[in-house]
């Protein structure tokens, strides 16, 4: 029996070998940080690692990485979107010792204990993507969402030359990010007097199909005579947009009315290449990659870095999304950096 | 009919083996002091409730709810904390939850001779599905107290206290389980009863009652991990531990229990998810992708499971 058991130990020191031979293919890593002896290792983590959004935030980190030298190594919860896996990576990366870690937590409130970890054992941390309560952070480094509502509202104002009735489907209750951009854009709608708000309390909820159902629900009373009477329409994030779109491209009513949403899909684009929606306000997670990790090696070389870090919102429509630029913010070129 | 009190020699040779392994091929971090004193608090949760876990498995059955109960009980907490309950309390109140979901459980499967497989699977999306309700599908902020220190990292002056609380009450729950099944008349009849059902029914033991006795207890361990794991979150979370009943019952296979019951040992148990926990701390701090871990982990898991086969083969053949 106990001979069994040995076996087990034996048999796991060979997968583990195995495994161990694959260390070198993993892309997170910078080039050559064997044959230069990086400075510094900085550990990425990101809220998951199969998302479009955490590929582009992981091109960014390798591309700062070729820039400063810093090996790089990213490594998301073993459960996608899972607290309990994300706080263990971070002790993981303070046992280790890294040099810095760039994290974007999955809560707030639930990685605090985690970061105060890190930095009492001396190890600086950059928060992106999502900001977390406190102040032990080095740096927040993220999208100005108050910023990207008010770049919405200007462009409906714009379209509806200053009058008009519009809505905004919210996304969630207790979404930080997307009351910002909620708020942002209502605050630049109130600076024209022609323009009012027919509603404004409705919530898409977290999925597509909540976004469906209460588009749904939005636009009935507002339907007269196969038209809506209804001049244009903002939704706060990507699931909220494209139930709206199904919603309206259900009853016939996609390019009625003037839609500007937030983020982007490959649907979405498609939907903007046809007229149904006038505008995206992007993010750049790239940038935010490349930013996270340039602002925590600028704080370990000793320069003074600023507490928030802007990353900036690109409006995107269907006259300006063939130009390289905003090209490469609807369709990063992954593969330059993840290969 | 009970397994040889060596059982556990074979898991601790493992242990050693995998511990080594990574301490001559991983960073050198590894093998320092705060690295064991964090491979102990991440086993904490798995450790406290696979100890539940041993009794239900000795016992011939198996309890898939573990992971939502975890859940329920960090919102549980998490709520209770809000209403300004004392820490004691609202900690009370989570394992209490959980205990009533073990006699759930124990209820079914003893009254309606469901086997535990179905009723466990069920209950654990009910019990999920609660937890959401009770969140309102959110999780629940909740004002810093004591308990968030249970599963924290030493602060440098605590260092005499060696482990967080969270991982000595493990340890003293491990030996409190050790004690239920050696010495006391239930620990018999939960071998009893998962050895051979029917002879322990003849010669006179209430399997009904051993049965709910065992859930009710699983559960309340499960509470008691649900604790601990609202101590790492400091927030109530209705999604958490979501595929950890898995991670339990790896743990107690791994540390030589056997799925067709009457055979487990506590400190197999614990050893078992301390192995999970140096091969993922492990694989973490060499830096390796999360699917080349999830590969070797799970290589792990089905060799264990394959063994524990062969070796009642060949028990049943002696």
């Amino acid at each position: 029996m106990t001979q069994a058991k040995w076996f087990v130990a034996l048999a796991v020191a060979a997968a583990l070998g195995a495994g161990c031979g694959s260390r070198e293919g993993s892309g997170g890593k910078a080039e050559g940080p064997e044959s230069k002896a990086a400075k510094y290792t900085v550990a990425v983590i990101p809220k998951g690692t199969t998302h479009e959004f955490w590929k582009s935030v992981h091109a960014g980190a390798v591309k700062a990485s070729r820039e400063t030298g810093a090996e790089v190594i990213w490594k998301g919860p073993l459960k996608e979107d899972d607290r309990e896996a994300q706080i263990a990576v971070v002790e993981n990366f303070v046992t280790r010792g890294v040099s810095g870690i760039v994290l974007a937590p999955l809560d707030d409130k639930a990685l605090r204990p985690a970061v105060s970890n890190a930095v009492r054992s001396d190890i600086p941390v950059v928060i992106i993507d999502s900001d977390l309560q406190g102040d032990e952070h080095v740096s927040f480094v993220a999208t100005d969402n108050y910023k990207g509502g008010q770049m919405a509202g200007r462009e409906m104002a714009r379209l509806l030359n200053g009058k008009g009735r519009v809505v905004v489907l919210r996304y969630q209750e207790g979404s930080a990010s997307t009351t910002n951009r909620e708020k942002g854009f209502l605050d630049e709608i109130a600076r024209h007097p022609g323009i009012r708000v027919v509603s404004a309390n409705q919530y898409g909820g977290a999925t597509t199909e909540s976004a469906y159902r209460a588009s749904e629900n939005l636009l009935a009373p507002l339907k007269k005579g196969g038209r809506l009477d209804l001049d244009g329409i903002f939704c706060p994030n990507e699931s909220t947009t494209f139930g709206m779109l199904r919603a309206l491209q259900d009853s016939k009513l996609a390019g009625t009315v003037r839609f500007i949403g937030f983020d982007s899909s490959e649907k979405l684009v498609q939907a903007l290449e046809a007229g149904q929606i006038d505008a995206l306000v992007l993010q750049d997670p790239f940038k935010m990659g490349y930013l996270g990790v340039r602002t925590l090696v600028d704080h370990l070389n000793g320069k003074k870095v600023p507490r928030r870090v802007d990353t900036g919102v690109t409006l995107v429509t269907r006259k300006n999304m063939s130009s390289p630029e905003i090209q490469q913010l609807l369709k990063p070129d992954l593969e330059r950096w993840l290969k | 009919m009970r397994s040889a009190g060596l059982g556990w020699l074979g898991p601790v040779a493992g242990l050693a083996g995998v511990y080594l392994l990574f301490a001559l091929i991983g960073p050198e971090s590894f093998h320092s002091a705060r690295s064991v004193e964090q491979i102990l608090r991440q086993t904490a949760i798995v450790g406290v409730a696979a100890l539940g876990m041993t009794l239900v498995i000795i016992s011939g059955g198996i309890d898939l709810s573990v992971g939502s109960v975890i859940a329920l009980t960090t919102v549980i907490v998490a709520a209770m904390l809000g209403r300004d309950a004392p820490p004691l309390v609202a900690a009370a109140a989570g394992i209490a939850a959980a205990g009533l979901c073990g006699l759930l459980n124990g209820v079914l499967i003893a009254g309606l001779r469901v086997v535990p497989f179905i009723v466990t699977l069920g209950t654990l999306l009910v019990v999920r599905g609660a937890a959401k309700g009770l969140a309102g599908e959110q999780k629940i902020d909740a004002p810093l107290t004591w308990l968030a220190d249970l599963l924290a990292a030493l602060r440098p002056d605590q260092k005499w206290m060696l482990a967080p609380a969270g991982v000595w009450l493990m340890v003293a729950l491990a030996l409190a389980v050790s004690l239920l099944l050696r010495r006391t008349r239930l620990g018999r009849h939960i071998f009893a009863v998962g050895s051979n059902e029917q002879a322990a029914h003849l010669s006179g033991v209430p399997v009904a009652r051993v049965k709910m006795a065992v859930y009710a207890l699983a559960a309340l361990f499960a509470g008691a991990a649900g604790v601990l794991q609202f101590s790492r979150l400091t927030v109530g979370d209705p999604t958490v531990a979501m595929g950890l009943e898995l991670d339990v019952i790896a743990a107690v296979v791994i540390g030589g229990g056997s799925l067709s019951g009457g055979e487990g040992s506590v400190l197999g148990s614990i050893v078992g998810a301390l192995i999970m926990t140096v091969i993922r701390s492990g694989c973490s701090q060499m830096g390796l992708p999360n699917w080349v871990q999830e590969i070797v982990t799970g290589g792990i898991i089905v060799l264990a499971v394959a063994l524990d086969r062969l070796r009642q083969r060949r028990a049943a053949r002696a």
